[in-house]
């Protein structure tokens, strides 16, 4: 008979995100599995420490398994880090996939500390302003509140500057003009109110951000054969689709919803403007290469198999 | 052992050791570690209080507790609670009482910009203390109404109590600093209205003091419109949205600098006096925030709050009885420790209750820190009457005392005006948008 | 005479790092103060801002408030609750007073190796700012000396509790904290 385990699982978003409860489902389902020997309570909203600290909290083991976003720390976890480009992800569902697959070549090495159970994505967000924005030239001068590090660069590069916010003060800075634009998926604009204050919406899959759901290293090791089967069987890439589908459905939702909201204006781009955006923003992506490098990779290998993968899923743009 | 027991000799061990004067947050941090050590693991505890202690001092939103008090300093020490006092006294000094209502009035001007209510209390023992006896008013009265006049301090913006509140319940700094003005008003204006009754019932208590020409009350006007246009640039432009707090915060210190050099109010050593003093309350302040987020993290795996919201929450009290019970432990508390502390301790435990009431956070907030400053003031004990005590030696608690109940019976009319009208907090606020 | 003569140097000695201490601490709430005025009105009438100077701000604030815990710790100026020890007698508070210094003392030491690992493990993981990419750790390093300064100004304050009581003079600011 395996002794029991009690798993602390640690997320930073409010309670009723949809990761929530898909997270909730999981966790019930390794119950169920392991015969009741693996239960598990979930932490929402930083109940257990704040968004930044959660790889470093699966490490240490204060939580034992957490919903990490590497991208909150500029040059931590760079092979990753590519995910984060802009253009590459068309959709959530499928790209969760490409992700997880892609990244489980690089995920031992990269997070060594912890066990990377799953990778997935959000559904494609865009570039929402107080101002318009069409062409890549427009964003320089402006200060934007960007998704990812990644992101950062990117802005950097376009001549922006960048302003740092979590998601709840994020409604605050663009109404005092802290910030001109953000970074974000359709749907959580409403969710904190930021479309109150952004009126413009550039209508393309500007970017995603790859998130990973980690394990503390220690604690994995401590369970049985069976047990760490339980872990391992839902660790896969079909339970990180299965995770991060409603989140996906709920964010490809709100681009619907804005577009049919009175005094937003969803900015359409020619074939020749996108060209131009996808040029701009090159830059972002040599500095994203000489990081791989430093860090020991062949980045143009690691570009193509994450686009190959992509492709394979009916995800890439 | 269960949980409930460990988190049950946490607050018990945690009460004694406050008891010995062990620093507050240094009493949280070492107990919630002990206990999430038990709990969790020796490693993992360690771990927090590095991780924690680094996150919550490089947390730019918590800016705003240095910069608000940096400014209240430079303000301060630059003198201004002397000229506020002469001022007011200047347009009332005359009438009778009118030295206790220009206390309260310059406790109010000194309030817009120092975010302490035993701060405020402290400087106007020193400053309109002597000036009553003078002119023959009793110990008592004398020390009473600046203790209540003090309180002023917290309500009305900056207010670091307010800012603690925010922080630790993730509400909107600057809605809660806008949803304090009026409730601080009307604190104010109900101070006046104490006096003016206390002169009709016994004419002979207050005498009236010297008349002041009106070329001197225009002199003494000079001296004041500086800093209260510069509480008015800070809180205009946090309310119509030109700052975040903590940057208000800042050019509220800048500009309190400017204005002190300008005015040739600051000497060098006043200005590292200033500098000291705000970083030395700031660190005051970080290190309970800090121990009180080691203790939330203890009492969250030991899942007691959410235990103690149903709890309340199945009492069958209602929601107003849940409301007068939590307000009555507050003012037992009251006797225990200052507003800080009970804020940082208590507040994460009630929040959730609170909120599963179906209250607003925003006007709870106004609510609490209304009830924890009576604590302050209530007998047998409270902080504002030992710092009027500490400055102003000749007197006993029980005078301080005798002389603020009418203003203790004031604020309690007060709370319940809050409770039955929220829209005297939540007015501004929801005008922010 | 000799004695005499080297116990007030000593003193001195103690006093100078202690006002050291108390300036680097006071300096660095200006820079904070400093950076964020700058930054208003470089964005307000400018439109331009200072790169990182968000990052820079945040990490100046963890320095200010760790300088801060040294100067605050060894003036008596934390928040605490003087209920017992308003009420006791000169002896029983002189007991209160070392326990007390005794306990701050070894909490703020296990903070100070708590806070040396975490420095430690940011500089393995190259963590850096958001625009210009400069390494995070060397800011948090300046703020871990500060709370090693605060085990050195405790451990000077308990000595003079025991030994030279009438060398300490505790500012009460930490009651004007609400
Ligand atoms: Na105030
Ligand atoms: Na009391």
């Amino acid at each position: 008979q395996d002794k029991p385990v009690q798993l602390k699982i640690s997320t930073w978003v409010p309670a009723q995100h949809p990761l929530n409860p898909s997270l909730q489902a999981w966790a019930d389902d390794i119950k169920k599995a392991s015969g009741g020997t693996i239960s598990s309570s979930l932490f929402p909203s930083e109940q257990l420490g704040k968004a930044f600290d959660h790889y470093d909290m699966t490490r240490d083991g204060i939580a034992d398994l957490a919903y990490i976003s590497p991208g909150y720390q500029p040059g931590r976890f760079p092979v990753i880090a590519g995910a984060a480009l802009p253009f590459l992800f068309a959709n959530g569902k499928g790209g969760t996939a490409a992700l997880d697959e892609w990244y489980r070549q690089y995920a031992a090495k990269e997070m060594k500390d912890i066990k990377v159970c799953m990778a997935f994505v959000h559904d494609p967000g865009s570039l929402h302003s107080v101002k318009k924005v069409t062409l890549p030239t427009d964003v320089k001068g402006m200060k934007v509140r960007p998704a990812t590090a990644t992101v950062g660069q990117v802005i950097t590069a376009l001549g922006g500057t960048n302003v740092q916010a979590s998601a709840p003060e994020s409604r605050d800075m663009l109404e005092r003009g802290v910030a001109d634009a953000i970074t974000f998926p359709w749907a959580s604009l409403g969710l904190f109110g930021i479309d109150k204050v952004t009126k413009f919406h550039l209508d393309v899959p500007l970017y995603t951000t790859p998130y990973v759901l980690g394990m503390n290293k220690a604690k994995y090791d401590g369970m049985s054969a069976a047990q760490k089967k339980v872990i391992d069987d839902h660790c896969t890439t079909a339970w990180a689709e299965k995770i991060a589908t409603p989140w996906a459905d709920f964010e490809f939702g709100g681009r619907a919803k804005i577009a049919a909201l009175s005094g937003h204006e969803m900015v359409k781009l020619t074939p020749d403007q996108l060209g131009q955006w996808k040029k701009a923003v090159a830059p972002a992506e040599n500095q994203w290469a000489e990081s791989v490098k430093k860090a020991g990779q062949d980045p143009a290998a690691v570009m193509n198999s994450l686009k190959q993968t992509l492709a394979k899923h009916n995800s890439g743009l | 052992m269960s949980s409930d027991a460990v988190a049950l000799i946490g607050f018990v061990s945690l009460f004694v050791l406050m008891l010995l004067r062990v620093p507050v947050g240094m009493a949280m941090g070492l107990v919630g570690i002990t206990g999430y050590s038990y709990l969790t693991g020796f490693a993992p505890a360690m771990k927090l209080i590095g991780q924690t202690s680094m996150r919550t001092v490089t947390d730019y939103t918590f800016g705003v507790i240095p910069m608000f008090m940096l400014m209240g300093a430079f303000v301060s020490i630059s003198g201004v609670s002397k000229e506020l006092f002469r001022a007011a006294n200047s347009f009332l000094g005359h009438l009778k009482g009118g030295l206790g209502v220009a206390t309260v009035v310059a406790c109010g001007g000194f309030a817009a910009i120092c975010g302490s209510s035993v701060a405020t209390a402290a400087t106007f023992a020193g400053v309109a203390y002597p000036e009553m006896r003078r002119y023959g008013y009793p110990k008592s009265f004398s020390s009473g109404v600046i203790a209540a006049g003090g309180t002023l301090g917290a309500m009305l913006p900056p207010s670091t109590v307010l800012a603690v509140y925010a922080i630790i319940t993730q509400q909107d700094i600057g809605k809660l600093f806008m949803a304090g003005i009026l409730p601080g008003m009307l604190a104010l204006a109900m101070y006046v209205l104490t006096i003016s009754i206390l002169v009709r019932v016994r004419p002979d208590l207050l005498p009236a003091g010297k008349a002041t020409s009106w070329g001197e009350r225009f002199r003494g006007l000079k001296d004041v419109w500086a800093p209260l246009t510069l509480f008015a640039f800070v809180i205009g432009g946090l309310y119509g949205g030109l700052f975040t707090p903590t940057e208000a915060g800042g050019m509220g210190a800048g500009g309190a600098f400017l204005l002190g050099v300008l005015r040739r109010k600051l000497s060098r050593a006043q200005i590292r006096e200033a500098l000291l003093q705000a970083t030395r309350t700031s660190a005051a302040v970080f290190t309970v925030l800090i121990g009180a987020l080691l203790f939330g993290y203890f009492l969250t795996i030991t899942q007691v709050p959410q235990k103690l919201t149903e709890m309340l929450t199945g009492l069958g009290l209602g929601r107003y009885g849940v409301l007068a019970l939590i307000m009555v432990m507050y003012l037992v508390l009251g006797c225990l420790m200052d507003a800080m502390a009970m804020i940082i301790l208590t507040v994460p435990i009630i929040f959730p209750v609170v909120t599963a009431l179906g209250f607003d956070p925003i006007w709870f907030g106004i609510i609490i820190v209304m009830t924890v400053e009576l604590g302050l003031i209530h007998p047998p004990v409270g902080m504002n009457v030992f710092v009027i005590k500490s400055v102003v030696h000749e007197l006993s608690f029980s005078t301080i005392f005798k002389g603020v109940i009418p203003f203790v019976i004031t604020d309690l009319l007060r709370l319940v005006i809050l409770i039955a009208f929220p829209i005297i907090a939540l007015y501004l606020p929801q005008r922010m948008g | 005479m000799q004695i005499v003569w080297e116990a007030s140097l000593k003193q001195s000695f103690m006093d100078r790092v202690i006002d050291t201490i108390e300036w680097l601490a006071a300096i660095f709430v200006g820079l904070v103060a400093l950076d964020i005025f700058v930054s208003v009105l470089l964005r307000k009438f400018f439109n331009t801002s200072i790169p990182d100077s968000y990052d820079f701000g945040r990490m100046l604030l963890g320095i200010l408030i760790f300088w801060g815990i040294a100067a605050t710790s060894y003036r008596g100026g934390h928040i605490t609750v003087d209920l017992v020890w308003t009420n006791v007698g000169p002896r029983a508070r002189r007991w209160i007073d070392v326990f007390a210094t005794l306990v701050l003392l070894f909490v703020v030491t296990v903070q100070t190796i708590t806070l040396f690992d975490k420095v430690r493990q940011t500089y393995i993981d190259n963590v850096l700012t958001y625009d210009m990419n400069i390494p995070t750790w060397p800011f948090f390093a300046i703020g871990w000396l500060g709370d090693v300064s605060a085990v050195l100004l405790i451990a000077i304050r308990t000595y003079r509790l025991v030994f030279q009581p009438e060398a300490l003079e505790d500012k009460h600011d930490a009651n004007y904290n609400e």
